[in-house]
């Protein structure tokens, strides 16, 4: 994988020295050799993913006799299975449980806290900040095994309301920050022409500033989401009874129990992965963003 | 902070006031949630606690004596910092080739980059479970591929091999990360300056040399940005490990993550574990805050600040 790229980009190394008309054409031919590459890498990045839903949409005997042959049969044979027998439909419901209210939490304390860091100076900010963000330089590991003895006894083990205030807490330091660029980026007249209009500070905050960073709001809504749908570890320490299971956590124990059942193995996580995926290509502006300018401005 | 010159006294008070109550949640739940497990961990340290007893021993600093004589402890560190060694630099290689190969391919960028992108958007437990099937000893792929270009003598069950086991799922996590280290970098080269390109390749630089003395230079913030969160990750790598290995087969897979969790969770051994997990914090933080420094400099400079 490593020494493709090096192959192609040595094709236009020597461009610098033709004469105008060989250069093009030589760069012609390294446009089309790095166009060849990015293929090749395009293909192996999208085979797994292929994998998974060829296995999920083969008829059961066809899993058993060629498990991995692509596209060899058709059946939603696996999915049924998977949806009923699997318990994936119970898994999507408590997958949805977990991600929709944490991620709704997080966009409206993170752009309070935003709001508040990025322009309301009061005595002690300084101090809470930096508490938050703490948040995004330790791992979860540093405070994970405390927080089950914590959550035990205050009676959050094993409970939605628990492991939805858990995954609040790990992404509201990234919140915060991320709303925090958006304000600090608004124009300080805004604010001051809605003031000599006699505007009150919340009405400045609610009407005048939070429309303003909507489109940053809804990169973190986005992004939040999808990483509390992937979430495994929360479900996996603080829900251990099974109860509750989301759609990871239902995957990874459907690995673990009796015989690996291939065919439904690969529903499920077709169930997992298709949420993720039209989310991610409708809305794969927001996603990025997400990443991008929290990430750089931050 | 932000002129507070010229704001009178009145609106300064009304916006101490709103500052406070909006900063209350944050503040709320991170005290519950982040500060107090925090500090509760400081105490698992130098207790005996085994998960049950409501007043553990005080036992000092001998679990973290015990985690230094430990060889299974520098058994995953080393795992750790095989991990941290390829998972940072392939990445950042692949990653960066890649997104100048898109850069400079002038067409089809955008679908590139959302095909490229999509491991990294999936649960880790998904991509865990399809790269086991990769890796299958009898119908995987890439056994299946080695026969196929008459390479069939090197197959054999890559998971399940404890001296390639841990290179496997680490195959998979560079998978899984380069599309995001594309992304990124593919974004600052937006910003790049291309007729410094162009006067590079006039004056006779070749590829190599124009990536490396002209372009990186110019994406060096970002560039550093990226390495900081790959580097970090790999000291907490987690899922990835648990779901493809659990740390087997015979430990050859293990890492300070799944030591810390099977101590904790598995061997009822809840200060240790803690103490496992605080190594992890100990090492990881450094190098977030020299890294994001250097890359808050270059930054600064970039902009001419």
């Amino acid at each position: 994988m490593v020494d493709v790229p090096v192959a192609a980009s040595r094709g236009s190394e020597s461009a610098g020295q033709e004469t105008v008309r060989g250069r093009d054409v030589r760069r012609s031919g390294g446009l089309l050799a790095r166009h060849l590459v990015l293929i090749a890498m395009a293909a192996l990045t999208l085979f797994p993913v292929l994998l998974i839903v060829s296995t999920a949409l083969k008829t059961p005997q066809d899993v058993r006799s060629n498990p991995f042959g692509l596209f060899t049969s058709f059946s939603l044979e696996n999915l049924q299975s998977a949806w009923t027998v699997g318990r994936f439909s119970s898994y999507l419901l408590d997958s949805l449980l977990l991600s929709v209210p944490s991620t709704a939490v997080v966009i409206v304390i993170s752009t309070m806290a935003g709001y508040t860091f990025a322009r309301l100076p009061f005595p002690g900010r300084t101090v809470v900040f930096y508490l938050v963000v703490l948040g995004l330089l330790v791992p979860f590991f540093t405070y994970m095994i405390p927080l089950y003895f914590q959550l035990r006894s205050m009676g959050l083990l094993d409970s939605l309301v628990g492991a939805n205030l858990v995954l609040i807490s790990t992404n509201l330091s990234f919140g915060t920050f991320f709303m925090r660029a958006f304000f600090s980026d608004l124009p300080d007249e805004l604010e001051q022409a809605a003031r000599i209009d006699g505007a009150s500070e919340s009405r400045i905050f609610a009407q005048v500033m939070m429309p303003l960073v909507s489109s940053g709001a809804a990169a973190l809504t986005v992004f939040t989401f999808l990483s509390n749908w992937n979430n495994f570890l929360v479900p996996l320490l603080y829900l251990p009874s099974g109860k509750y299971r989301p759609l990871t956590a239902g995957l990874y124990n459907f690995t673990g129990g009796r015989s690996m059942d291939i065919g439904p193995l690969a529903a499920g996580t077709l169930i997992t992965i298709v949420p993720v995926i039209v989310i991610f290509v409708i809305l794969q502006r927001q996603v990025t963003q997400g990443f991008i300018s929290g990430a750089v401005k931050g | 902070m932000r002129a507070a010159s010229n704001v009178p006294p009145v609106t300064r008070r009304a916006q101490a006031r709103l500052g406070i109550v909006l900063a209350l949640p944050v503040a709320v739940v991170t005290a519950v949630f982040f500060v107090f497990p925090m500090v509760s961990a400081l105490y698992y340290a130098v207790v005996d606690f085994d998960g049950l007893d409501p007043t553990p021993p005080f036992v000092g600093l001998s679990n973290f004596t015990e985690m230094f004589t430990d060889t299974a402890t520098w058994h995953a560190l080393g795992n750790n910092a095989i991990w941290i060694a390829i998972g940072t630099a392939a990445p950042m290689i692949i990653g960066l080739l890649t997104a100048v190969l898109i850069w400079s391919g002038r067409r089809g960028g955008p679908v590139y980059r959302v095909l490229f992108f999509l491991p990294f958007m999936l649960p880790g437990v998904a991509i865990g479970i399809v790269w086991g099937w990769m890796y299958d000893p009898v119908n995987g792929w890439i056994n299946r591929v080695l026969g196929a270009v008459g390479l069939g003598g090197l197959s054999r069950g890559w998971l399940g091999d404890p001296d390639t086991a841990i290179f496997a799922v680490l195959a998979t996590a560079i998978w899984a990360t380069c599309g995001f280290v594309t992304m990124i970098i593919l974004s600052a080269l937006r910003n790049v300056d291309v007729e410094l390109v162009d006067a590079a390749r006039i004056d006779g630089a070749n590829a190599g040399q124009r990536l490396w003395h002209v372009l990186l230079p110019q994406i060096m913030p970002v560039f550093l940005m990226v390495l900081t969160l790959t580097l970090v990750g790999g000291f907490s790598v987690f899922d990835i490990i648990f779901i493809m290995t659990g740390g087997g087969p015979a430990d050859a897979t293990e890492v300070l993550g799944t030591y810390a969790y099977s101590s904790a969770f598995q061997l009822n051994r809840i200060s240790y574990g803690t103490v496992l997990a605080l190594l992890i914090t100990v090492l990881a933080v450094p190098f977030t805050i020299m890294l994001n420094r250097l890359q808050r400099r270059l930054s600064l400079q970039g902009m001419g600040a």
